[in-house]
């Protein structure tokens, strides 16, 4: 068997390595522009930072690919024809396979007010890091746009090199998809200590420059002089690219499978942040690894429904470390914790614990989402939430 | 902005960090092969150039410790052993070895037990001692030190009270990240360390039969000088600390330390202490790797959700400090089974 998977991100190298282990004989190719060696996307930021250097991003050793007999073809997929089972590279290659793993990931979404400017940056890719590299030197001021996560990892990035960062996030309170105003603000605050011009209820309206960027204007009106823009409004499934190819697999927002990760095409699957499984996408590190080992029971011809167990997050806001379990909307109990920047929140129906939401201090997802799972009454968990601290031995924080 | 280049530059192998490793390198032959640094203690009133080492070394550890405690102030695990390892470093390591000495007797390094310190299980130096020092040296080396190893597992020497292990968690903070993390330094690490604690093992054996039979072979004489320069001067010197700036800065302590082999070896058997690893949460971003000290490849073990005891590892807790979805956290066994448990 030939199986060819385009995109060396976790689901792909995942499932690249458990078809290996299943079967010793196959022959596996990955196909990825962005980078020779497999890297940890979610360290850009510490690149960035130079708290790690470029080589420290890749999760395995060098002779991992060789190990596994796993070959990599540093190109991008252009065509693909499911018909002759073939796949075109942009250097000119076809290659033939008998099973294919569209594996290309998310990228950032595009603003309508992006013109193509030097000085306009997203922060997802390898090349996104060496843009930023290139850049920073050269900026005075930066604004970036969207306040999610990676929004604020860049913010806290461009702060490290000491460049002053005007933040614009379109919502009234911060990150409201996740956190409650009462976090939020919490976070906000957190957020403006490091010296950040955070602006919530802002949007930017339009660019200014020519080559290189200038300066935004928000919808409020107001100028604000930059030579950087960091557009961070959130991440779609990467698949511009198969809209043009000879024989497109089914798209909706991204590629649609069934609970098996097969596409319309026979052959043919997706897994990762590119996959819209059963109308879901899961944009997430753990997510993706987790469906990169469940894909490869249904390319090695398994019979496999996936279900994606409770949800669950981490994130950390500069210092401001945060956990969640579940749902993260809806009536809840909040408590801030006294003498800390740390907050819990317990989200609840009907009297049970539905989801939990806490900041500032380390906690044990797997405790958090057992307990709603067992559908725990939210009296009762409230009362032992210490069994779920994970807090540094001598630094057990008092709720 | 040039301090960031030149930070950079010093912390990892530039033209800078080979300068400071030089004049460590320099500093350290100096120290141990020739007199040049006598008449400088002199200068500041010390009777001897170890007095002057000791003096350096004790303001490296505070000045390094307070540094660390400003870095990790929000992280308790960090603050309370870097406060115990400056309180052992100024008590133990330097007041009271002093104190001995201008009263006229023998300097006794309380924090420091065979077979780290290898001379005080010489029998020909150690009965030759009062006897409150005969018991505290044996009972320390041949039981506590094991024991607690077991116990608490190796941190509890050599990242808490151990001054080498001090000097490299203090000072030696900005070049922490600069050890080896290759499979292959692992397997050297194996080879070298335990070689160096068998070598010890024997060269003690030897010491005492040759007490038991009252006649020391001049090849035991011979042998004894070549481990004190060997592995005393150039290993734990020269190398262990002076190479900071290129190797990190415990590659005394994972390649050679006879004291740290011992000590893993208990950490292992005694199958308590281990770095639990939060399923499922692991980003294999890698800061845990870059971060230890030892070259322990943390991520390795972080991504595929295996909790783990390695012997090299000296639990200085930074691996969990860096992390940046807490998914690592140092534990003794008791702790693990009161949560698997339930409770």
């Amino acid at each position: 068997m030939h199986l060819v998977i385009v995109g060396n991100g976790v689901a792909g190298v995942t499932a690249a390595m458990a078809v290996r282990a299943a079967d010793p004989r196959a022959e596996i190719t990955i196909v990825s522009g962005e980078s020779e060696f497999f890297f940890s996307r979610t360290a850009l930021m510490y690149a960035f930072m130079d708290v790690m250097q470029r080589r420290d991003l890749e999760p395995y050793e060098r002779k991992l690919f060789r190990e596994q007999r796993l070959t990599l073809r540093q190109d991008w997929a252009v065509d693909l024809d499911a018909g002759a089972r073939e796949l075109r590279l942009a250097g000119g290659a076809t290659l033939r396979y008998d099973k294919l793993l569209l594996a290309t990931g998310s990228r950032g979404r595009r603003a309508p007010w992006e013109r193509p400017l030097d000085g306009v940056v997203r922060f997802v890719s390898l090349q996104d890091l060496d843009a930023c590299e290139r850049l920073t030197p050269g900026t005075r001021r930066a604004v970036v746009a969207g306040g999610g996560l990676i929004g604020v990892e860049l913010v806290e990035c461009l702060v490290h090199h000491r460049v002053p960062v005007t933040f614009l996030v379109r919502e009234p309170s911060y990150w409201p998809a996740a956190l409650s105003p009462e976090e939020g603000e919490l976070v906000a605050a957190h957020i403006r200590a490091q010296g950040v011009d955070l602006r919530l209820n802002s949007e930017i309206e339009s660019m200014q420059g020519e080559g290189r960027v200038t300066g935004v204007t928000t919808k409020a009106g107001e100028q604000i002089p930059c030579e950087l823009v960091g557009v961070t409004i959130g991440v779609e499934p990467n698949v511009e690219w198969l809209r043009a190819v000879k024989t497109p697999p089914a798209l909706n927002r991204g590629i649609v499978t069934d609970a098996a990760f097969r596409t319309s095409l026979p052959g043919v699957f997706a897994a990762g942040d590119v996959a819209e499984v059963e109308g879901r996408i899961e944009p997430l590190w753990y997510a993706a690894k987790r469906q990169g080992q469940a894909v490869a029971q249904s390319i090695l011809g398994q019979s496999m429904q996936y279900a994606p167990p409770a949800y669950y997050n981490s994130a950390k806001f500069f210092h401001l470390e945060w956990t969640c379990a579940g749902e993260t909307q809806g009536p809840g109990r909040f408590r801030k914790l006294p003498g800390r920047e740390a907050s819990v929140r317990v989200i609840e129906r009907d009297g049970i614990a539905v989801g939990f939401s806490m900041l500032g201090t380390r906690w044990n997802h797997r405790v958090l989402t057992r307990w709603i799972e067992e559908r725990r009454r939210v009296d009762e968990v409230m009362g032992r939430l210490s069994e779920a601290q994970y807090d540094v031995e001598f630094g057990r924080v008092a709720l | 902005m040039i301090r960031d280049r030149l930070y950079h530059d010093l912390t990892n192998r530039g033209i800078t960090g080979w300068i400071v490793a030089a004049l460590l390198v320099w500093f350290y032959i100096a120290l141990y092969f020739t007199e040049n640094l006598t008449p400088v203690a002199q200068t500041f009133g010390l009777s001897s150039k170890w007095d002057l080492y000791g003096v350096l070394y004790t303001v490296a550890v505070v000045t390094g410790g307070i540094a660390v405690i400003r870095k990790y102030g929000h992280n308790r695990y960090q603050v309370v052993r870097t406060s115990v390892v400056m309180f052992v470093q100024i008590v133990f390591a330097f007041s009271i070895p002093m104190m001995l000495k201008a009263l006229h007797q023998p300097e006794y390094y309380l924090s420091y037990f065979w077979p780290l310190k290898f001379d005080y299980m010489n029998p020909e130096y150690l009965f030759n001692q009062p006897w409150p020092f005969v018991v505290y040296t044996l009972a320390a080396s041949l039981v506590i030190v094991p024991l607690l190893g077991a116990l608490l597992g190796k941190r509890w020497y050599c990242s808490w009270v151990c001054g080498c292990g001090g000097l490299a968690n203090t000072m030696g903070e900005p070049w922490r990240h600069l050890s080896d993390k290759s499979s292959a330094a692992w397997k050297f690490e194996k080879v070298s360390i335990y070689s160096v604690l068998g070598v010890s093992l024997l060269l003690t054996s030897l010491l005492f039969y040759s007490w038991f039979t009252k006649s020391k072979a001049p090849e035991v004489v011979q042998f004894q000088t070549w481990y004190g320069l060997i592995v005393g001067s150039i290993l734990s010197g020269a190398v262990g600390t002076g190479l900071y700036p290129l190797g990190g800065t415990r590659v005394w302590c994972r390649f050679f330390c006879p004291m740290a082999a011992l000590l893993g070896i208990t950490q292992k058997a005694g199958k308590r202490f281990h770095i639990r690893v939060k399923e499922d949460m692991c980003i294999s971003c890698g800061l845990c790797s870059k971060y230890c000290e030892m070259g322990i490849d943390v991520r390795a073990y972080a991504q595929r959700n295996e909790s783990f005891t390695r012997a090299s590892c000296v639990g200085c807790g930074i691996c969990s400090e860096v992390c940046p979805r807490g998914v690592l956290r140092l534990e003794n066994q008791s702790e693990l089974v009161q949560i698997r448990s339930g409770r």
